[in-house]
């Protein structure tokens, strides 16, 4: 197949072609991440399918279906389902906050019938839509210093401040984060660059001082001195540090971690499971995983690069940043260079919502590979 | 805002800033992978062996594993105490105990009546964290593995195989050996090797009275440790035994105490209250220290209860009193021996006649005999033990000298033998009568004819009789008693290096054949044959006043309420020709101490000569050879002689030349 082929009209909307545009390096990586995560799951069960590690290779052939399905589907759907989309995950947050479910201290959860809803995930794609669609028509003097700016400002610290009332910071820091690296991405003046900065460096002392919860402050000075209460809060920095540690370099052997299969560890299937790959596998299997993260998010990156619609370019650009955000965050957090937030490693944790999130996301940056030449604006072509 | 409104140069534009920030973006998530890189590197490479470390404090724990508690044995390797398996039940407090559900649960196994759980609970409640405490002792193993089976599900409960001490004699002992005891916080000192709050844990006994607390921490050992996995919620995963600790046995104590005359010594007593002592008079080794009635030492180790412990505390035969050290009493005729050698020492002539008439006027007042001994020397006072010769033998040396030779003998003295409890007693003299009697600090002529028959001031124990005895079978040597052989393997001293006795050989003779003459004639006729041949033993008895006479209450002999009765003493040795062994027998209110407690002295000894190879030896004659009757043997069929029927034939060949 040419490129001439490709360049007659209706060509790139047959099926055969946009499949063969689709990344399958980039899809061989998240499976292997996938597949790193379903072998430690194994490992922590105490080498057993059950509970974990069945689930979590099923979840992932479900969400690779679904981030396959959504790689095919036009970026002008996607254009202009944006607006709908963060109206929808807004609603819903809002919503959250009226009738949401009580788990755990926090409101996070809508429950329809069999469903549970979690308004903040559907939040996370709607954001970067919403952003991307509204920069697409805006002009770069304009995304650099203007009032235009504003609806930016809102469109992220609406939802930001709906999620953190619930309370859930740590995906209101990755809402946060996500919507100004957008907004950066877009062509945002460095001058309004080094100011807003600084005015998060003056607003973050104080909102700690004020605006935490009790948990969410001992969390963080835990966070400072791990050590003062090792069976306390600071147990589990402390324990994660532990498993790392004496992880070395190449490991106490699959299925030999004492600090997960002894239970020493909290949360060892789903927010510190890096912990646990780091002590069975050292840091030779460590460096390995990484290693496979910086090539998603490379390979994520390349896409929003060989976008030409601005639209693809931010879309891609802002899921690629949230799933960096990810893999930082709960990176640092399980290595204790940060304070304990509820961020699991994306494709490595088990859990379903932030599985199917992670690849909602990665079907998007797809549809914008796949898509790629395509006027997101016109009529020309098909939906799908 | 209007799609036309948007300029290519402007799109271009757009697109370039696009690519320079989301290169950007991506330099700064290569920067924080990197970063995490870094952290990693440090965690797993750096700091590895710290984190190891932590993680293996994490997985195992070492669980102290108690040391066996030390053998005591008797000369021959006889065990007087050991240790045998004992199934315990323990509870200690952890996450989750709920203690008063638990020891509920657990009275459907064990009988756990609701006074005790409440006690139990009160235990568990106090005890810290973690620190086992013991719910039940020697189970059954039914009990056991039905406990074993449900103690998963009961957090902080274990049931495990421990040690508990054990006496096998447990009466004959009991005063000498002691027994163990539950460790009380009241026995942990601020400083030294009491200090250890270890001592706690169940599997720690504490020596009480006698060998076992004399050498408590030679007995006791060090405690190992077991490695065991554990996860986060301290429940054991595994044990290592390679990762063990292995605990230290606590040393063998090698008593001089010999098992078999000991239980003889509690079966000749039975009922009966006092104490025998034996030694070995070639060195001092103590071979019986017995004091009866007796206790069993393993009702102690148990614990006793309430209603068992009164009924020793308030028995009038006073078991849990180690009379053999720790009674004193008036030694009586027994003394007369002394009073004897003193007068001898001091040019008194044996051959000098007194006449008992059974009374004799002396000092204003009249001083009685019990029978009428008419004339007699002092071999012939020492044997039939004349009271008014001795009143007037005393009177010739007066109280100092007789004291003196009493204190050679160890009389009114303490010895190191290794267990604590000797009450000295005492030995009168003028000095004792000046220090103690400030009103009346004069000793009066009328105060040394009773010094002379062993009654006055005068009142001693069991073991200073025996050391008088055996120094004077000894004849030679100031022998010291010993109880403890052995530490470890390491001997302890002898008793008979310590020098000699500053007498004249010929005047301990004297007043030996005096007393090999009171089992021969004298008060203890008859109680020389020991039936064992030409092995004859010497003694001398002793009758001690308990109480006045006059008062009302003294009774001689063996009538009347007990406690009123006299004591009966015997002090002897044996063979009369190089002695072996010295015993004294006390029988409190025992009435006459020839026929009440020389033949128990007796048999103490019979019982240690039958023991001693060289006194066997003695008595066993050969057996005549049998005749064997001559076998009629057909010369065409020659059997093989057995090598024993060989035998018999070459002695036969030899016998009848």
């Amino acid at each position: 197949m040419t490129v001439s082929a490709l360049t007659r009209p209706g060509e790139r909307d047959r099926l055969i072609n946009k499949v063969a545009e689709i990344d399958w390096l980039f899809c061989l990586t998240i499976s292997l991440i996938a597949g790193a995560g379903a072998v430690m799951l194994f490992s922590i069960a105490g080498s057993s399918w059950e509970p974990w590690a069945a689930k979590h290779l099923g979840r992932y052939a479900l969400c690779f279906g679904v981030m396959i399905l959504l790689s095919l589907i036009s970026l002008r759907v996607w254009f202009l389902l944006a607006y709908p989309i963060y109206a929808v995950g807004f609603l819903l947050l809002v919503a959250v906050d009226l009738v949401g479910h009580h788990a755990l201290g926090a409101q996070r959860w809508l429950q329809a019938g069999p469903i549970t809803i979690q308004p903040s995930e559907i939040m996370k794609i709607g954001l970067v839509l919403a952003l991307a669609r509204f920069y697409h028509g805006l002009s770069g003097k304009s995304a650099q210093l203007s009032w235009w700016l504003l609806v930016p400002a809102v469109l992220i610290l609406a939802p930001v401040a709906l999620v953190a009332k619930e309370p859930d910071l740590g995906t209101a820091i990755l809402m946060l984060l996500t919507g100004a690296m957008v907004v950066v991405l877009a062509g945002l003046s460095w001058r309004l660059i080094a100011a807003g900065v600084l005015g998060l460096a003056a607003v973050v002392p104080a909102v700690i001082m004020f605006g935490l919860h009790g948990y969410q402050k001992q969390r963080l000075t835990t966070f400072m001195s791990p050590e003062n209460d090792p069976s306390g809060s600071g147990y589990h920095i402390l324990q994660s540090k532990i498993a790392l540690g004496s992880g070395g370099l190449l490991g106490k052997g699959y299925g030999l971690g004492s600090q997960s299969q002894l239970n020493f560890l909290p949360e060892k299937q789903t927010d510190f499971i890096f912990a646990t790959l780091a002590e069975e596998f050292g840091f030779v299997g460590c460096a390995f995983i990484l290693v496979l993260y910086a090539a998603v998010i490379f390979m994520a990156l390349r896409t929003s690069y060989l976008s030409h619609s601005h639209f693809g370019r931010l879309a891609a650009a802002g899921v690629t940043a949230t799933f960096a955000l990810y893999v930082l965050i709960n990176g640092s957090m399980v290595m204790g260079l940060a304070p304990v937030v509820g961020v699991p490693m994306p494709l490595l944790s088990y859990g379903g919502t932030v599985m199917l999130t992670v690849m909602v996301g990665f079907g998007l940056v797809m549809a914008v590979r796949v898509h790629r030449y395509a006027e997101v604006t016109s009529g020309k072509g098909s939906l799908l | 805002m209007s799609e036309p409104s948007i300029f290519f140069a402007e799109v271009n534009e757009r697109q370039g800033v696009f690519h320079r920030r989301a290169f950007l973006l991506g330099g700064f998530a290569g920067v924080g992978l990197i970063a995490l890189g870094a952290q990693l590197g440090r965690l797993q490479l750096l700091e590895s062996e710290r984190y190891t470390k932590l993680s293996a404090s994490n997985q195992f724990n070492f669980k102290m594993t108690p040391p066996p508690r030390g053998l005591i044995v008797d000369r021959n390797g006889v065990v007087l105490a050991s240790n045998r398996p004992n199934f315990r039940l323990m509870v200690a407090k952890e996450k989750g105990l709920d203690a008063r559900a638990t020891l509920k649960t657990l009275a459907e196994f064990v009988p756990l009546d609701d006074g005790r759980q409440a006690r139990l609970f009160r235990e568990i409640s106090n005890a810290p964290r973690k620190a086992p405490v013991q719910i039940m002792e020697d189970m059954s193993w039914e009990q056991f593995s039905a406990i074993n089976i449900r103690a998963p599900e009961l957090p902080g409960v274990t049931a495990d195989m421990g040690e508990v001490r054990v006496y096998p004699y447990g009466g004959a002992f009991a005063h000498v050996i002691g027994y163990v005891a539950k460790v009380n916080k009241t026995d942990l000192t601020p400083s030294g090797p009491n200090a250890d709050p270890i001592l706690l844990n169940p599997g720690f006994r504490i020596g009480r009275q006698g060998v076992e607390e004399a050498f408590d921490l030679d007995l006791r050992g060090k405690p190992g440790a077991q490695k065991v996995e554990v996860d986060a919620n301290g429940h054991e995963v595994s044990t290592d035994p390679a990762g063990d600790i292995k605990a230290i046995p606590g040393k063998e104590i090698v008593l001089t105490l010999d098992a078999d005359i000991q239980n003889r010594a509690m079966e000749v007593f039975g009922a009966q209250s006092g104490a025998a002592v034996m030694m070995d008079c070639r060195n001092g080794d103590i071979l019986c220290l017995y004091s009866g009635p007796s206790f069993d030492a393993n009702k102690f180790v148990r614990g006793l209860t309430g209603p068992e412990y009164k009924a020793l505390a308030q028995y009038d035969h006073k078991p849990l009193f180690n009379k053999a050290l720790t009674a004193t009493y008036p030694p009586g005729s027994t003394f007369k021996t002394l009073v004897a050698l003193t007068c001898l020492e001091h040019g008194f002539d044996p051959a000098t006649v007194h006449v008992c008439n059974r009374a004799w006027a002396w000092g204003g007042r009249v001083w009685h005999c019990d029978k009428v001994h008419g004339a007699l020397d002092l071999k012939g006072a020492i044997a039939q033990s004349c009271d008014i010769y001795f009143y007037q033998a005393a009177l010739t040396v007066g109280p100092d000298r007789i004291a003196a030779v009493a204190r050679r003998f160890g009389l009114g003295d303490t010895f190191d033998i290794g267990i604590p409890g000797q009450k000295p007693g005492l030995v009168p003299d003028t000095a004792y009568k000046k220090r103690h009697f400030p009103k009346d600090p004069v000793w009066h002529p009328g105060e040394t004819p009773s010094m002379g028959i062993g009654q006055g001031y005068t009142h001693l124990n069991p073991l200073q009789l025996c050391v008088q005895a055996a120094r004077l079978a000894n004849g030679r040597k100031a022998l010291h008693p010993r109880l403890i052989h052995s530490v470890g393997g390491v001997e302890q001293p002898s008793g008979a290096a310590f020098g000699d006795l500053p007498f004249e050989a010929k005047h301990i003779d004297f007043v030996r054949a005096a007393m090999a003459a009171v089992t021969v004639s004298g008060t203890a006729a008859g109680l020389s044959d020991m039936g064992l041949g030409d092995i004859k033993m010497a003694g001398k008895s002793g009758t001690a006043q308990a109480f006045n006479y006059a008062s009302g209450h003294g009774q001689h002999g063996a009538t009347g309420e007990w406690k009123y009765r006299d004591h009966a003493w015997f002090i002897a040795f044996a063979p009369v020709e190089e002695p072996r062994y010295a015993v004294s027998v006390l029988v409190e209110h025992g009435g006459f101490g020839a026929s009440t407690s020389g033949p128990l002295a007796r048999e103490l000894l019979r019982v240690a000569l039958l023991k001693d190879p060289e006194i066997r030896a003695k008595i066993e004659k050969p057996m005549p050879a049998p005749e064997i009757p001559q076998v009629e043997t057909d010369p065409d069929v020659v059997d093989p002689p057995t090598p024993a029927a060989a035998a018999v034939q070459t002695a036969q060949q030899q016998t009848t030349p």
